[in-house]
């Protein structure tokens, strides 16, 4: 297991060296961040004086060893817009974003499983058909129409949930469940598809045949067997999740990550973009790692590499 | 090994979910403002976006300001003397404390001035004040030296906050940023990163009591989302809505909509060095083939006035008598049926997206009509910012943009837009260039505004530009506030009342 953590730990570093050093140089082949920072009637004097505030008048090799030394010390910079530390920034929206990946995560896990497992055990029924169909529609739905109907008709209309903004679990309620209503239908899917694999299987008809009841071969047998697919499902998602839900931030007035990453592209903010790429690298790789080693507790037959 | 999934998952949960249960509303005798974004920096010599002076105008009082009429009255400065063409004698008001108590002095004005102009600072509106070369304090009256005779300095004082040295000395620019202290009628009390900025009514302040206990200021990006927001009573006042959003707020009773001329004049840029607009009847065509009023009042229809110079009422320097432009797509047509080559001639029109594209659209069908041939070239606005401010020859052909310098002076637009030395100009008018320097160079406003009129009827005749509208601001307001938009885009809490 440690020569495994150690594989993926250096692996972790390279893909997290080149992700940042990648950004690093197509951001800054995009354009002039104080351009967009000085009014209009700043003077070219005025844009050069700015570029050598932020150091953006060295050389870009310069600015790239400088960036690598920050790095190696932990420094993730200031930002050129906020005038603040990128980690200040960061981390206080980090509890943000983790809240609203699990409240979509939430939604997806505790609706789509279920949903996937009931379309699985009444395959070729109508009702089957029925719960494919909401699947599919859950799938189909523009997030930000989605988004912006809930607010309407439970936010104006009905007023029973705060319209945007954050702060109390029923700000929660609405961003959850259009954040999660793609990843439900995507569990709902697999779901489906795994357990349908797995009732063809001997061993299922084998407990049936020992009279072992639905009950509990749902939970004893069929889902235990069809958990690879949805754990490895689950790493992509929250990966997903944890990079930023753009629009359902937009829309809710969220102060996630995925917000603050566009907010400061579209400012040309470099150092923040950064940061929440090199946390969005980190998070991706974790979460696989998360999924290997579930993968050996879930089905002890699979073994890590290097065991 | 036994895993314990459902502890692991509520331990979780309850981490996770570690919020009230229930919605708070917002505390009588409160106001919440939803903005589209949030305010960059507290620091008020720290930033240049409107989304941060809304909010850092009510916690700072600057030297001087507006009325909601537009005239410059005095609030940190009581009085102000001319004492030579470089220098202004400002007489501070006494009184006034910062929200810890200190008394504002004469010397936090001086450091203000000193801290703002100072290069090594990096303040993004060093270019706004980089005229005054020195700043003094003599009892209660300061001393501002310009390098010259600068006529705009009082247009640009209205922008300038005093913070006090005694807080930024002690505790730095960071922290002081974090946790701002200034003077106004509004005391910081609260930012919630990404989330909101709270402030509260200083109720020692000299002047007009703010009316409302607290001020909440949300960073709400979505316009469909600030407007449910109003119409589910969650916010009391919503910035940057359009004719559409203001069309859907007029059948709810609850509600109101209040616009205002801005001083931001949209106008379409023409580069005078490249073929066709290089050639003058291939520039009247094309202003010929412009339907303004259309633009106004079919599209826009937030209250925009239609404009035939590059600056509008809202400006020291606007001359009444400049006749509109005339609309006739007959007339643009038979000009370029006459000049069929450099009708003919590919011309870019260059864009951003922070720019409303229906007007893009629109004035590149209305040219193509007219027997142009445009195409538009929308880039990211860093890229169109460089294009627009790039030499003739690789500039576009045509840019369309919204100018406003934030001082209400013919200068900060007429100047950047028209006077060859400028990088945003396309003009090269020895002519123009002298009348320019003429109302940048004197005090004697009869002189500014004559050389002014000479400059809007110079562009005029000769198509050199192509102003198209004042701009308008919309706000979506609970019916029981009164808040009167002002031309500079203002958002003064103790000038609002709210009955409910």
């Amino acid at each position: 297991m440690l020569r495994f953590l150690l594989q993926r730990g250096a692996q972790a570093l390279i893909a997290a060296f080149g992700v940042v050093t990648l950004v690093f140089f197509i951001q800054r082949l995009t354009g002039d961040p104080t351009a967009l920072m000085l009014p209009e009637t700043a003077t070219q004097a005025d844009i050069e004086a700015m570029r050598a505030t932020l150091g953006l008048d060295r050389p870009l090799w310069a600015q790239y060893v400088g960036f690598l030394g920050d790095m190696a010390s932990f420094d993730l910079g200031r930002s050129f817009v906020q005038n603040a530390s990128v980690w200040e920034i960061i981390s206080s929206r980090i509890p943000r974003t983790l809240q609203l990946a699990a409240g979509a995560l939430g939604v997806a896990l505790l609706i789509g499983l279920p949903l996937g497992l009931l379309m699985a055990l009444t395959a070729g029924r109508t009702i089957s058909r029925w719960i494919m169909g909401l699947v599919l529609a859950c799938q189909s739905m523009p997030t930000f129409w989605s988004g912006i109907m809930m607010i309407l008709v439970f936010g104006v209309w009905l007023r029973w949930l705060p319209s945007s903004g954050t702060g109390t679990f029923a700000h929660l309620v609405m961003p959850s469940i259009a954040l999660g209503l793609l990843s439900l239908a995507t569990y709902a899917r697999i779901t489906r598809s795994a357990v349908v694999d797995e009732l063809g299987k001997d061993y299922v008809r084998s407990a049936r045949a020992r009279g072992v009841g639905p009950g509990r071969l749902v939970r004893k047998h069929l889902m235990r067997n069809s958990l690879i697919p949805i754990i490895s499902i689950t790493a992509l998602e929250i990966s997903q999740l944890l990079a930023g839900a753009v629009i359902v931030e937009t829309v809710f007035a969220w102060p996630g990550l995925g917000l603050l990453t566009v907010q400061s592209i579209a400012a040309r903010d470099f150092v923040v973009v950064q940061a929440v790429v090199l946390l969005g690298a980190f998070v991706t790789i974790a979460a696989n790692l998360a999924a290997d080693i579930l993968y050996s507790i879930v089905d002890p037959r699979v073994r890590l590499a290097g065991q | 090994m036994k895993y314990n999934l459902k502890g692991m998952l509520t331990g979780a949960a309850l981490a996770v979910f570690a919020t009230p249960l229930f919605t708070t509303t917002a505390m009588a005798g409160g106001i919440t403002i939803d903005l589209a974004g949030e305010p960059a920096t507290m620091d008020p010599h720290k930033q240049w976006n409107p989304t941060s002076y809304y909010v850092y105008r009510n916690i700072f009082d600057n030297i001087l300001t507006r009325d909601n009429d537009g005239q410059i009255m005095g609030q940190i400065a009581t009085s102000w003397n001319q004492a030579s063409d470089s220098t202004l004698e400002l007489t501070i008001r006494e009184g006034v404390t910062f929200h810890d108590g200190e008394a504002l002095e004469p010397s936090d004005v001086v450091f203000s001035v000193k801290r703002i102009t100072n290069p090594d600072f990096g303040s993004p509106q060093l270019g706004q004040f980089n005229k005054i070369v020195d700043a003094s304090a003599d009892g209660n009256v300061v001393t501002l030296t310009t390098d010259g005779p600068y006529p705009a300095l009082m247009a640009q004082l209205v922008k300038l906050s005093i913070v006090p040295e005694h807080v930024v000395e002690a505790v730095g620019d960071d922290a002081f940023n974090a946790a701002p202290v200034g003077s106004g009628a509004y005391a910081f009390s609260e930012w919630d990163r990404g989330v909101s900025v709270t402030l509260t009514r200083n109720d020692n302040y000299w002047g007009d009591k703010g009316p409302f206990d607290t001020a909440v200021f949300r960073a709400v990006p979505d316009e469909a989302t600030r407007v449910a927001d109003l119409q589910a009573g969650t916010a009391d006042l919503v910035v940057s809505i359009n004719s559409d959003a203001a069309a859907q707020l007029a059948s709810d009773s609850a509600v109101i909509v209040l616009s205002a001329p801005t001083e931001r004049v949209g106008y379409m840029g023409l580069n005078l060095d490249k073929p066709p607009f290089n050639n003058k009847e291939m520039r009247r065509a094309a202003s010929l083939a412009i339907d303004r009023l259309g633009i106004t009042e079919g599209l826009l229809q937030a209250g925009e006035i239609p404009m035939a110079q590059m600056a509008s009422p809202a400006h020291f320097g606007y001359n009444p008598d400049v006749p509109a432009f005339e609309y006739n797509l007959d007339a643009a047509k038979a000009i370029t049926a006459a000049n069929p080559d450099l009708a003919a001639t590919p011309a870019t029109l260059a864009t951003a997206p922070v720019f409303d594209q229906r007007i893009v659209q629109a004035l590149q069908q209305m040219l193509n009509d007219a027997g142009f041939n445009i195409s538009i070239s929308m880039t990211d606005m860093p890229t169109y910012l460089g294009i627009v401010r790039s030499d003739p020859a690789e500039n576009s052909e045509l840019s369309f943009g919204r100018w406003s310098c934030a001082c209400q002076d013919a200068d900060g637009i007429a100047y950047p837009v028209l006077h060859s030395a400028s990088n945003w100009s396309r003009v090269n008018v020895p002519e123009l260039d002298a009348f320019l320097e003429t109302a940048r160079a004197s005090l004697d406003t009869e002189v500014r505004q004559a050389a002014y009129n000479e400059v809007h009827q110079m562009v005029r005749d000769n198509y050199y530009t192509l102003p198209l509208y004042q701009a308008a601001v919309l706000y979506g307001a609970t019916a029981g506030l009164a808040f009167e938009p002002t031309a500079n885009e203002s958002m003064f809490l103790n000038r609002m009342t709210m009955s409910k």
